[in-house]
């Protein structure tokens, strides 16, 4: 079963004379472990193939089905149920949540979900654990570099049973260093089994996904299995 | 580094994630009011004053309700007073310990006060009694507790010329003085106090009981005189309350309307953080309880702080207020349900008022909102057909209420108010559309009303309000001034004075002698002058020499009780009189005066009136015998004046030998040449007030004028208020437009002009929604009688739509033209 199903995704913005097609007719499957990118020009559709992957928007036609389950049938509720429970997004602009400490921000999922609070905490350390910002649970995001929030980001985006990440330019805003750790996180993750689709302009963090789509006018134009990148260096393969 | 998929323990969750998810949300809310309480800080200042001013309004209100009572019942819930007991005390107050139980006795005897025709009570009053405890204190000394020691209240000590330790010569007695005492429920009462049963010759006796109905009515003393029953009004304090508490909703209502557009800023700064919680998986009742759990913050804070500003502001200024409302205050006995249900209605209005945002950031698109575009304003059509409902509805109700019954009244000023408010997105909109034409400046500041539209239709609504009611309260005056200004009915036509020696007509007819009514004489003469006249005539009343002196309540002067018209009702065992009007004696001269003839009046006439209503009525004359009920008399009625206060029922000399009456003068009418001015009123009462008299005149108008203009300059200054407050916050969402303005060249002036246009352009509307509002309310509610609207209040109307929206562009244009600040993003809230 797919992580991540799209068919024949349409999206109109506007009526008349201001109509935009912002994707006309998009099909796209990320299975369970794939990472896929997506690269295009601006104003080709990126962010919106995103937004409506993770049920934050309708397409005005077409199926998207995340985890075997059509959005389309679900209720609002529902979908904020998805979106709870098995879609985390990362944002390029460090999206956490002023007032919440780190710890907070990655548990607030499950919280909205129904865990309790000291179940949640739990949880959430242990996320930022395994992301080496345990010293960091307790500082809230105004106290945190850009680097450290968009690793918060991330732990708040695979907590929990979360099985497809969506990031948007998730290193736009860092420096080359801080972004490709982020990509790296956002690999790492995948590797457990995430499916993952992350929108960049940065061919260079592109070569980290299995599959590269290109995107023009709304449209798959392209789409390829990358050259191994800089860490197919790492494995037992080229080590030989 | 690694990371993995993390789980949390199986466990049963609630759909939408159920308690957990409303305290992470709630707790997130209280973190955000405390990083944010300076955007707040319009709302809970609001909040606080209105709390706390009802807090101190509801202790001034209901003790000074409660002292009402307590100065004359005690903690009883009856007070009988048996006038002129003579030697039947004892047996009256037996026979009230047989019908009630425990009865406290209060006897009294009046005192002259030389050189006055007023006088002093000589009390007699256990100060350890069951129910008459609470009506005195002890200031000074000690209480009296011998046959020969009073002590008397410092008014008393004063005109007597009296201290502790002197002794005082009172009604045949000498009296040592022992002590200070007051009734601490009413300041102004006048009173020597002697110890139980020291008061001879009583010449009223008073029981404080608690009785029902039913055992009172039964009761009937031995003396059988005249008894006063005054019984304790269980639903005085709860009225009392009740207005304050009404305009505690009123001034809650106007709070509301300014939160809300306080709270919709907020959820506007917000609006990307609420968006990033929808991305999360939060539903929609979770994005609304975000502002609704910072409204009950809000409320909660602003209730507790209003409270305790309140109970301090009342702890230190309450003892200031009691020589001013003439009552002591237990600084402890306030009515704290009610001021409980006061901060409930504190937090319900802080959490109403952050409803409609929240429900407005609800249905914002998670795109739109992390995006930071702002909303597409709802259609104003929506407001516009239920305000439209509302409208016809309202003013329906008070057409069909007739003036008469309350819940249609209530619910048609209700529905008429929200109407008027729920237009003011369709108004915004409106003057929105029409600005295509004006200068950049002005198209961008209207532009921005509509586009914000929550928090300017809130901030508009809270203006129409505060001029609507400013509006009603002028219109109001105007319309009774105009019927006032009418040349028939009310009192007295606007050219004469009546000049009392009592109180009013309907007092004691005072015993004078000739060198008194001389001085008298001198007196209105001299009041006649000051209004340019001569043109005086002296009104006598009749009286029963036999009758028993009375005092009047108000003036303190005594005399005799004048014969009167009056209803009688049977109470108990024996009847109780409404008067309906004092007998002025046909002189001749007043005969003359009116242009009547001698040979017009029937010979065997007791009375002459005018009126048409004293068909039925009796003939009281206080003293004389016959039937219980009052004397049937013959009226003739002849055209005589038909103003209330004017001599319009006259005693004629026939009954005056038939019942042996006397007469005595008791007021005299001052005729002017022309209409009496305010100046002339005044300076005719004061000089009346002066040498102890009353007088009535057709009310001046001056004091309508006065509530008209002074309702109008009100309204103007809270509407100028509002927008103060809310014009910054309405501009505030549109600074980056400033600096793309201000980066592009736009001058000072474009950027005073948007300021002053937006101010403009919601005091524009709010004064013409306002007073559209209060004349169609007015105008239902006096649609019987449209012709008073034909006087328009046009200097207050003028000064509500065109002074205010201009003194609103002149100060938006004064304070605003700062260059704006070049800052970056808006960090996510």
């Amino acid at each position: 079963m797919s992580a991540l199903e799209l068919h024949g995704v349409v999206k109109v913005y506007g009526e008349g004379a201001a109509e935009v097609n912002a994707l006309r007719g998009v099909d796209l499957r990320v299975d369970s472990g794939e990472l896929v990118a997506v690269m295009g020009p601006s104003g080709s559709g990126k962010s919106t193939l995103l937004t409506i992957a993770g049920s934050l928007e309708q397409p005005t036609a077409g199926e998207v089905w995340v985890g075997g389950q059509a959005l389309a049938t679900m209720s609002r509720n529902e979908r904020s149920r998805i979106r709870r429970r098995s879609v985390g997004y990362v944002f390029q602009d460090f999206n956490l949540l002023a007032g919440l400490t780190a710890a907070e921000n990655v548990a607030l999922p499950l919280e909205l979900d129904g865990v309790g609070a000291k179940a949640a905490r739990a949880i959430g350390l242990q996320a930022l654990d395994e992301l080496g910002l345990r010293d960091r649970a307790s500082r809230f995001p105004d106290e945190l570099s850009g680097g450290e929030r968009q690793r918060v980001a991330i732990a708040r985006a695979v907590v929990g049973d979360r099985h497809l990440l969506l990031a948007d330019e998730p290193s736009g805003a860092l420096d080359s260093v801080n972004g490709e750790a982020v990509i790296r996180l956002i690999h790492t993750a995948c590797r457990r089994g995430v499916a993952g689709v992350v929108v960049t302009h940065d061919a260079q963090l592109a070569s980290w996904a299995d599959r590269v789509i290109f995107l023009r006018d709304g449209k798959i134009v392209d789409q390829t299995s990358p050259l191994p990148g800089p860490e197919s260096l790492l494995t037992s393969d080229h080590a030989q | 580094m690694s990371t993995s998929v993390l789980q949390p323990r199986a466990t049963k969750r609630a759909a939408n994630g159920g308690a957990p998810a409303r305290r992470a949300i709630a707790r997130w809310a209280w973190r955000l009011f405390r990083r944010q309480w300076r955007q707040q800080v319009l709302i809970l200042t609001l909040l606080v004053l209105a709390i706390a001013a009802t807090t101190v309004g509801l202790g001034l209100v209901t003790q000074t309700v409660a002292a009402r009572s307590r100065a004359t019942l005690g903690t009883a819930n009856t007070r009988v007073t048996i006038a002129r007991p003579g030697g039947e005390v004892d047996s009256d107050i037996a026979a009230a310990r047989h019908a009630f139980g425990t009865v406290d006795v209060i006897e009294s005897q009046n005192v002259a006060i030389p050189g006055s025709v007023s006088t002093i009570e000589l009390r007699a009053q256990d100060p350890n009694g069951p129910y008459g405890h609470v009506m005195l204190r002890l200031d000074a000394g000690r209480y009296p507790s011998g046959a020969k020691e009073v002590a008397v209240t410092s008014r008393v000590a004063r005109i007597f010329n009296q201290h502790i330790g002197s002794t005082w010569r009172v009604n045949g007695r000498s009296l040592h003085v022992v002590g200070l005492v007051e009734n601490p429920a009413d300041l102004q009462d006048s009173f020597a106090l002697v110890a139980a049963n020291q008061v001879t010759s009583p010449s009223s006796l008073s029981l404080l009981i608690n009785a029902d109905q039913q055992t009172l009515q039964s009761f009937h003393p031995p003396s059988a005189n005249g008894v006063d029953i005054e019984r304790r009004s269980a639903s005085e304090t709860l009225s009392a309350e009740a207005t304050v508490l009404g305009m505690t909703t009123i001034g809650l209502l106007f709070v509301g309307l300014l939160a809300a557009g306080g709270f919709a800023v907020l959820a506007g700064r917000r609006q990307r953080a609420l968006g990033m919680l929808g991305s999360l998986g939060a539903t929609d009742r979770h994005v609304r309880l975000v502002m609704l759990a910072n409204g009950a913050v809000v409320g909660v804070v602003g209730a507790v702080l209003g409270a305790a500003l309140g109970l301090a502001c009342w702890l230190a200024f309450s003892p200031a207020t009691e020589h001013l409302l003439e009552h002591r205050f237990d600084r402890f006995d306030l009515p704290w349900s009610t001021i409980g249900l006061a901060l409930i209605l504190a937090v319900l209005t802080s959490v109403g008022a952050a409803w409609w945002p929240a429900q407005a950031s609800a249905r914002v698109s998670i795109v739109t909102a992390i995006s930071g575009r702002p909303p597409r304003p709802q259609p104003a059509r929506r407001f516009a057909t239920l305000a439209g409902a509302l409208l016809v509805a309202g003013p329906g109700l008070l057409v069909l209420s007739d003036q008469r019954a309350p819940a249609l009244i209530v619910t048609g000023i209700i529905a008429t108010a929200l109407g008027v408010l729920l237009l003011a997105p369709l108004t915004i909109q409106a003057l929105a559309g029409v600005a295509d034409r004006s200068p950049i400046g002005v198209r961008l500041a209207l532009r921005d009303l509509a586009r914000y539209q929550a928090r300017s239709g809130a901030a508009l609504a809270a203006i129409t309000l505060a001029i609507g009611i400013a509006a009603t309260i002028a219109i109001s005056a105007a319309v009774s001034e105009a019927k006032t200004a009418a040349v028939t009915g009310g009192n007295l036509p606007n050219n004469e004075i009546v000049v009392y020696l009592s109180a009013d007509d309907g007092g004691p007819v005072p015993q004078l002698t000739p060198a008194q009514v001389q001085a008298a004489q001198r007196r209105v003469s001299a009041a006649a002058a000051l209004v340019g006249t001569h043109d005086i005539l002296e009104l006598d009343q009749a009286f029963n020499p036999a009758s028993p002196e009375t005092a009047d309540p108000i003036s303190g002067v005594t005399g005799k009780s004048g014969a009167a018209m009056a209803r009688g009702h049977p109470v108990g065992g024996g009847f109780e009189f409404s008067l309906s009007a004092p007998l002025y004696v046909a002189t001749p001269a007043l005969l003359s005066h009116y242009g009547i003839r001698p040979d017009q009046v029937d010979p065997t006439a007791d009375i002459l009136s005018s009126r048409s209503d004293l068909a039925g009525q009796t003939l009281l004359i206080e003293g004389a015998k016959g039937p219980r009920g009052g004397i049937p008399p013959k009226i003739q009625h002849l055209p005589l004046p038909r103003y209330a206060s004017d001599p319009n029922t006259l005693i004629t000399s026939y009954a005056m030998h038939r019942f042996d009456l006397h007469s005595a003068p008791v007021a005299w009418l001052i005729h002017a040449p022309e209409r009496l001015t305010p100046a002339q009123v005044d300076a005719a009462s004061k000089l009346a007030s002066r040498d102890g008299l009353t007088i009535e005149t057709r009310p001046t108008q001056q004091s309508l004028t006065e509530l008209r203009n002074d309702a109008t300059a009100v309204g103007i200054l809270v509407a100028l208020g509002v927008l103060a407050m809310t014009v910054g916050l309405i501009r505030s969402e549109s600074a980056g437009d400033l600096r793309t303005l201000t980066a592009t060249g736009a001058s000072r002036t474009t950027r005073r002009t948007l300021t002053g246009a937006t101010a403009g352009a919601l005091a524009m509307l709010g004064g013409l929604l306002g007073t559209a509002g209060a004349y169609l309310a007015l105008i239902a509610w006096y649609h019987r009688n449209l012709h008073p609207f034909t006087h328009v209040p046009v200097l207050d109307i003028l000064a509500l739509v065109l002074v205010l929206p201009l003194v609103a562009v002149i100060a938006g244009w004064l304070l605003a033209g700062r260059e704006p600040t070049a800052t970056a993003r808006h960090p996510l809230e």
